[in-house]
């Protein structure tokens, strides 16, 4: 990450968290009846990555690795205006589905017109079931990413991926409410500025 | 940062030849009697007082492990009669009636006195029905130390019901939030005394493991960003760190003869298992899935490993025989199977099962016969861990709010809670015998 970037993130971070967590549940549900999903607010997510792509216009950040915002002790949530949008996955499961896929679209526009950027795709998980597994299922997770975006034409130099499997979750509510938006791969840029 | 144990103990037989119990109740495990026990507070045997509190500390210590085996009925010392410091210790030198009145069967007597920091403790094991000295030990260590002395004693004291020596002289390592939001790795004794930090890396630190000698952790990290292993050595504090790869390591044990690892890592979304020298060099590969295979578990011999696998379609539990390279699936039941550990006597396999939204702890035979659900799906229970008489299984469980962990015989009987930190306790890992 350029030293620029860097302070353009933290400057903007805190403010952003606070977007991140505030707006998120606000943000109104797009039915979407491609997805296999049974948790049906993660399709929202197919329709905030539409911002994603406009959001490459103005100041945005993807925010900084989960382990490095959970050693500053900041939340570990996607801030709201990132451009490029989380994706959601059915327990025990690592294949796209539909909303996923449209958030991947997205998110490959995004980098084809950011072209120096490198991304860490970030594998997470549900609490429920063994770290042990988890942290190879959030592997998984990460690298049907990268694969998809791969299939669209990003280059394969360009993606890297980590799994934190269940460690470093959004929420920590014992619910599905909450257990669907830690299923989730997470794209943070570690280097190249984005275009503005 | 370094486990310091200058602590040694001679153990000093008195009557050697002593051999079988001849108490009047047989503990004979889940379902058996209870055995009525009393514990004596200890006698301070020269003249100074007990600042440490050892009377009462040392007796203490031995009723709470007495009672966390589930095999023994404690009985109240607010009903003793005798005046521990005015009777005598040795047979002949009190009366056993002061026992039989209250109902005891057995009764554990002894004595100790302090000099500077080192404490000498003897402690004795009388058959009240018979009138006879059972067990009688004298131990030498450090004032701070003493409950690993009680800890000792009472093994002995099973060894003399059971033939098998108790398990309280061990130590368990296990994964705690109790310091703030990261994942670190302590190991303390099943009472939760001589607590140790062995990490202190403010990242996420998982899955410890002991190496079959008992000196070392191994364990997984991400404190250098990416996952990868480490094993910790306790009592020299010195730490080799597994050679970074293409992967990324999730977790590791070290097999029975101490002198290699098996090992998952991940490599471009799929995990497989790996075997490892003890610096982390790889020997050979063990598996080639497209997939999860994860948490293997060594059999006792060494020979085979149980694991996880998704291969299914959804985890479930397999044994890969090492000289054959042949796997077999062990679990069909249920949808979610994972992390296994061979039985320290062989015969079966313990792991965690999905029930329903729940977790639960369950029990196979390694031919995939008798498989058995220990604990009740009314809270989660997860990560069960064998002693290493076979006899007892650690796991944590949220079924008091945050994740614990407990304890319970190996049939599932007298499930007690072990620790009670502030965070969430979980990935239990039983130590071998100690010293």
């Amino acid at each position: 990450m350029t030293n620029s970037f860097r302070a353009v993130c933290y400057a903007s971070l805190a403010a952003l968290c606070l977007m991140a967590v505030g707006c998120a549940p606000a943000t109104p549900n797009k039915p979407d009846m491609s997805s296999p999903s049974s948790s049906g607010s993660a399709g929202s997510q197919g329709s905030a990555a539409g911002e994603g792509q406009r959001g490459g216009t103005r100041e945005s950040t993807t925010g900084s690795s989960s382990l490095k915002e959970l050693q500053e002790g900041k939340s570990t949530a996607t801030p709201a205006s990132s451009p490029l949008k989380d994706i959601f996955f059915d327990f025990d499961r690592a294949d796209l589905r539909g909303d996923a896929r449209d958030t991947l679209r997205a998110n490959a526009a995004w980098l084809k017109s950011n072209p120096s950027a490198r991304v860490e795709i970030e594998g997470h998980c549900d609490e429920r079931g063994t770290n042990e597994y988890n942290l190879a299922l959030g592997a998984k997770r990460a690298q049907s990413a990268k694969d998809y975006l791969v299939s669209l034409g990003i280059g394969g130099e360009r993606l890297s991926t980590i799994s934190y499997g269940e460690e470093i979750p959004v929420c920590r509510e014992h619910a599905e409410s909450c257990w669907h938006q830690n299923r989730r791969a997470r794209f943070v840029v570690i280097s190249g500025r984005p275009a503005s | 940062m370094m486990l310091r144990v200058a602590f040694t103990v001679l153990c000093l037989m008195m009557c050697p030849s002593l051999v079988a119990a001849q108490f009047k109740g047989e503990i004979v495990g889940q379902g058996g009697q209870k055995f009525p026990i009393a514990v004596s507070p200890l006698k301070n045997l020269n003249s100074g007082s007990d600042v440490a509190r050892l009377s009462e500390g040392i007796a203490d210590t031995m009723v709470h492990d007495l009672d966390l085996s589930g095999w023994f009925n404690v009985l109240d010392r607010s009903a003793y009669i005798e005046n521990p410091q005015n009777s005598g210790i040795t047979l002949g030198t009190f009366d056993f009636k002061n026992w039989s009145t209250i109902g005891a069967e057995g009764v554990v007597k002894g004595g100790f006195s302090v000099q500077g920091d080192e404490v000498t403790v003897e402690l004795r094991l009388f058959d009240v029905y018979q009138n006879k000295e059972r067990i009688g030990k004298r131990y030498v260590g450090k004032v701070k130390d003493y409950r690993r002395i009680a800890h000792k004693f009472v093994d002995e004291i099973i060894n003399q019901f059971t033939g098998v020596p108790g398990i309280f002289n061990t130590r368990i390592a296990y994964v705690s939030t109790s310091g703030g939001r990261f994942k670190e790795i302590y190991v303390s004794h099943l009472d939760g005394s001589e607590k140790f930090q062995v990490t202190n890396n403010r990242t996420i630190n998982l899955s410890p493991s002991w190496t079959p000698d008992g000196r070392s952790i191994l364990y997984s990290s991400f404190k250098d960003r990416v996952q990868t292993l480490f094993l910790f050595e306790l009592y020299s504090g010195r730490e080799v760190k597994f050679p970074p790869r293409s992967g990324h390591y999730i977790g590791g044990k070290v097999s029975p003869d101490g002198q290699s690892v098996a090992a998952s890592m991940e490599v471009a979304g799929n995990t497989n298992l790996f075997l490892l020298d003890r610096s982390g060099n790889v020997i050979r590969r063990l598996t080639d899935d497209r997939g999860i295979e994860v948490s293997p578990s060594w059999s006792p011999d060494g020979r085979q490993l149980v694991f996880v696998s998704d291969r299914s379609g959804s985890p479930q539990l397999y044994i890969l025989d090492l000289a054959s390279g042949k796997t077999r699936r062990l679990t069909y039941s249920g949808s979610y199977n994972t992390s296994p550990e061979w039985s320290p006597k062989g015969d079966k396999i313990v792991y965690t099962g999905r029930v329903g939204s729940r977790f639960a702890i369950f029990t196979i035979s390694v031919d995939g016969g008798d498989p058995r659900k220990l604990t009740s799906e009314a809270s989660d229970s997860e990560d069960p861990t064998w002693a290493p008489d076979g006899r007892f299984i650690a796991f944590s469980s949220n079924r008091a709010g945050r994740y614990q962990l407990y304890m319970m015989q190996a049939g599932g009987d007298n499930q007690r809670r072990l620790t009670g930190s502030g965070g969430d306790d979980t990935k239990p890992s039983w130590s071998p015998r100690l010293d």
